[in-house]
């Protein structure tokens, strides 16, 4: 049912989903944290993209309005509430659930649709009104407005002049900038393949957001790539064709003076002069077809890669509409005029902007090209002051100072200047009512003495403003590349085994030793296999630590849900509660980790349910209104320590006790004799629960013995210390490791090997057989003024008992045993070593036989039994 | 497979993947003096097209196809060479 990719899926999406939840709750203290909503954007974005693999539409619908409503977060729009966290991480938990079922079964569960509608329908809820009905409209989240357009400029000319003619038609001309995230190709995505289905493309231009590395260096699946396109189509068509990327595109609609942009090799030919004149008169007048005419001849003879005959055709496209923007006319003329009497070099690429203040399509109006503004502008006054100045004496005064005066104030208002184009608009009154425009010409001369500094940029500037694009790919630059192998546990584990193995072989070389030395009387050559097995022995040492190591994980990965249990928790419960994490860097064993994750669940949701008071009590007790949870791990030789305290009203012995007798578990009498500390201990006790009702966190009529069997399980231990008031303290100790259990080799029945774990037992005693007090049935004997139970293994494992000779000065061997709290002796025929083995428990058919823990291999071939005393007594 | 290598100039034929991109720039990595035809290219990847626009390489032909010769040739048109 599953395949390599949705098991990839599955594993990705659940890390994802951890760091998003994770990022939710800092970003529930610290709302204002940019790289964080920044990652968990990030986080719910891939999800959304890689499940887009998959036909699960309810699955990626859900994820896509909690990426809507984050970036509407990111952007501002909404604000995070805990209410909408609470949202957030509920659809989180929801699509936890779904990847689970996908593990399972490949398919998302049935209702699947009905639950994402609902949850889908609440988050967008919270999306601001307008916001929900684009993202309703196109699928997709605001996009990014396009300033910086100064690229327009560089696309192919007759591109451009295709994209003018459209505008002129009526027709909307979108600017758009497309920059692939730079880990698109592992989300599956073709950017190119993606701008090829692009409706309306009218240019394209492909370049990269920064240099490529030297051809060997290259990461060809780190995408650079940056797409730069004009289109026709219409913006919400654009934005449904990009709507899985649609935050790394930007829009903006062109005003087609926008895309004009003079190009070319300056003139070296013929003069213009008299095309200028006539076409400025031509102009004045108003006489489009004659200056149609006019251009159309003159581009004839013009060499095409002439910036003159660029700004002739543009002149062209210009007048191709029967009533043309005089504006423009007479700046691509000024153009044409003066390129010719100065001959000398125009900028490289020379950017002209007339601004037509009656162009109906500029809905957005977009900034000509700043960087040339200064240049510009300065071409453009001095050929209106031309015009102005031709049109002295012509009949035509009104008409020009209008159309120079419309052309002026715009250009100023663009350039930020507008208290000269109010000081302009004065001067322009003037020159109607003077009907000369010898005011306005005054004024430009004052503003155009030689590179008038006032509309220079700064030099600095004169190539490009820095361009300031909030691009994600751009601060991740420098992104590692990622040194950590997956490896399937299975494998690991398989090297273990093999390890394993290794060890048990190795541990025959002594006994081979042995025999050269008894059997075939070779002391040396017992010599030379003993100093083989202690180079053996040190490399078995060595490979077990480092596979060891390779299991360790950090108890962080247990310890990174507890921050969300305990905010949600505390939050049902009207608690404020600061959780505490430390060192969890401590390592452990990925199998002790994994036995740690419900008890200490368990413990700590105890902790809030029962051990945390509400706020109001907590300040008439004189505590802060905060309770802190602190979770500690560390190391502590051997073990790993985990303790989990409360500033809570503590555990109150005599509560218990009275909670103890009401169920029946001690009487009453017992009870009174019971320390505090023993108190505390019952609440061990299985069916034990002092909540006084069931809540939905805790108290679910499992009490802590769960806690104590999960951790017994792993070889561990749990103690509980609490002081009445002052608050509790739960501690689990458990082996750093599972793979190597160290035991005790008894012999009983007559030679049969028995392991027993080491941390069962006690000490060793002999008991004179005299000695040993019947009680009923049972055996017992006296160690150190207690009374011991005695039990036989060979009877309790039904073997034959060695035959008892002897009288009562004869001594068993007592092995002091402690199973659960209580101290058993247990009679074995003979002690011997201790050793450590690799426990295999029984599979298959033998799974279900009791009383043992499993089998290992010893040095010489024979199998141990392992006992399980808890239980085997 | 799509990239066809005959001495020192890699064909790319049909769509380019993904996966080629890789393969591609090892071949252009190898070979200093390679040649790229792309006449028989009907799309390319946007990964591989990295790869064409990062190298250097001599292209003896740009695309058949409509879309990409015509977008690919401001950006690919410089390095084309007259030849076989």
């Amino acid at each position: 049912m599953t395949t390599p990719l949705l098991e990839r899926f599955v594993s990705e999406a659940r890390e994802l989903l951890q760091s998003a939840a994770k990022g939710l709750l800092v970003l529930e203290k610290s709302p204002d944290d940019d790289a964080c909503i920044n990652e968990v954007f990030r986080s719910v974005h891939t999800i959304k993209g890689s499940v887009g693999l998959f036909d699960f539409p309810a699955f990626t619908k859900l994820v896509h309005a909690g990426e809507d409503l984050l970036s509407a977060v990111r952007a501002g729009e909404a604000k995070l509430t805990s209410e909408v966290v609470d949202l957030l991480l509920d659809a989180l938990d929801q699509v936890s659930a779904w990847v689970d079922a996908i593990e399972t079964t490949g398919a998302m569960p049935e209702g699947a649709d009905g639950v994402s509608r609902t949850m889908t329908s609440a988050l967008r809820g919270i999306l601001p009104a307008d916001y929900g009905a684009a993202a309703k409209a196109a699928a997709s989240s605001a996009v990014a407005v396009l300033t910086d357009l100064a690229w327009l400029g560089a696309l192919a000319e007759a591109d451009r002049l295709a994209a003018f003619s459209g505008v002129l038609d009526g027709a909307a001309v979108l600017a758009v900038e497309y920059v692939p995230l730079d880990d698109c190709f592992f989300s599956g995505e073709d950017p190119f393949g993606l701008l090829r289905q692009m409706p309306g493309l009218l240019a394209l231009s492909i370049d990269t957001s920064e240099p490529f590395q030297p051809l060997d260096q290259l990461d060809p699946y780190r995408c650079i790539l940056r797409f730069r396109a004009l289109t026709s189509a219409p913006r919400i068509e654009i934005e449904h064709q990009f709507r899985y990327v649609i935050e790394q595109v930007r829009l903006a609609e062109v005003a087609p003076h926008a895309l004009v942009s003079v190009t070319g090799e300056t003139n070296g030919g013929p003069v213009y002069e008299d095309f200028v004149d006539e076409a400025g008169a031509l102009a004045a007048a108003a006489d489009w077809d004659a200056l149609r005419r006019s251009v159309d001849a003159l581009l004839e003879l013009t060499g095409p890669s002439l910036v003159l005959a660029s700004a002739l055709r543009w002149l062209r496209a210009v007048l191709a509409v029967p009533a043309p923007e005089a504006a423009w006319v007479t700046a691509l003329i000024g153009c044409v005029a003066r390129d010719e009497p100065h001959d000398g070099p125009l900028p490289p690429v020379p950017a002209l902007s007339p601004r037509a203040s009656s162009t109906p399509p500029v809905t957005e109006p977009a900034p000509g090209p700043k960087h040339a503004i200064g240049v510009v502008a300065t071409r453009i006054l001095d050929s209106q002051r031309v015009l102005l100045d031709i049109g002295r004496n012509s009949g035509d005064l009104p008409g020009r100072l209008a159309s120079a005066g419309r052309t002026v104030t715009n250009l100023l208002i663009a350039a930020g200047r507008g208290d000269d184009a109010d000081h302009w608009q004065v001067m322009l009154a003037d020159a109607r009512t003077q009907a000369s425009p010898d005011p306005l010409i005054a004024l430009l001369d004052g503003w155009l003495p030689a590179d008038s500094p006032a509309f220079l940029p700064p030099p600095a500037a004169g190539d490009g403003p820095p361009r300031s694009r909030p691009d994600p790919s751009e601060h991740a630059d420098a992104k590692p590349v990622s040194r950590i192998l997956k490896v399937e546990q299975g494998k690991v584990d398989a090297l273990m085994n093999l390890i394993g193995e290794l060890v048990v072989s190795k541990n025959s070389l002594p006994f081979l030793a042995k025999r050269a030395e008894d059997v075939h009387g070779s002391r040396e050559m017992a010599r030379e296999i003993k100093d083989i097995y202690s180079v053996i022995d040190r490399l078995a040492q060595e490979m077990q630590g480092a596979i060891m190591a390779v299991r360790m994980l950090p108890v962080s990965e247990v310890f990174d849900r507890f921050p969300r249990l305990v905010r949600d928790a505390a939050r049902k419960l009207g608690k404020r509660i600061v959780l505490v994490i430390e060192g969890e860097d401590t390592a452990a064993d990925k199998n002790i980790i994994e036995v740690l994750g419900d008890p200490l669940l368990h413990i700590i949701r105890n902790s809030i349910d029962h051990g945390i008071e509400l706020p109001e009590d907590r300040e008439d007790s004189g505590k802060p209104a905060q309770a802190t949870v602190l979770v500690r791990a560390f190391q502590e030789s051997d073990q790993v320590v985990i303790e989990v305290t409360d500033d809570g009203r503590g555990i109150d012995p005599e509560k218990i006790k009275a909670s103890a007798i009401a169920k029946g578990i001690l009487d009453a009498e017992r009870a009174a004799r019971l320390s505090d500390q023993e108190a505390v201990n019952l609440v061990f006790y299985p069916g034990f629960s002092t909540a006084a009702k069931v809540s939905d966190l805790s108290g679910r009529g499992v009490g802590m013995d769960v806690v104590v069997t999960a951790v017994e399980k792993a070889g561990g231990t749990v103690t509980v210390t609490s002081r009445t008031g002052e608050g509790t303290t739960v501690r689990l100790s458990l082996p750093l490791s599972m793979a190597v259990t160290r035991v005790m080799m008894v012999e009983a029945g007559g030679g049969t090997l028995f392991g027993i774990p080491m941390d069962h037992i006690v000490e060793t005693v002999r008991v004179a057989r005299g000695s040993i007090k019947h009680i009923k049935q049972s055996e017992a004997f006296v160690l150190r003024e207690s009374i011991v139970p005695l039990l036989r293994l060979d009877r309790i494992l039904e073997l034959e008992a060695p035959t008892w000779f002897g009288d009562g000065s004869e001594e068993d061997a007592v092995l002091v045993v402690r199973v659960g709290g209580n101290l058993v002796g247990l009679v074995v025929d003979h002690f011997r070593e201790g050793m450590d083995i690799i426990l295999k428990p029984f599979d298959g058919i033998l799974a279900s036989v009791q009383g043992y823990a499993g089998t290992a291999l010893l040095g010489d071939g024979r199998v141990l039994l392992v006992l399980n005393l808890k239980e085997l007594l | 497979m799509t990239l066809r290598i005959v001495k020192s100039t890699v064909n790319v034929e049909a769509v380019c993947t993904v996966e080629e991109a890789m393969t591609l720039l090892e071949f252009l990595q190898a070979n200093a003096a390679a040649r790229i035809n792309l006449r028989a290219c009907t799309h390319i990847h946007a990964a591989a097209l990295q790869v064409l626009l990062a190298s250097a390489a001599k292209i003896t032909a740009l695309p058949d196809d409509g879309f990409l010769s015509r977008w690919l040739a401001p950006a690919l048109g410089h390095r084309l060479v007259k030849g076989k």
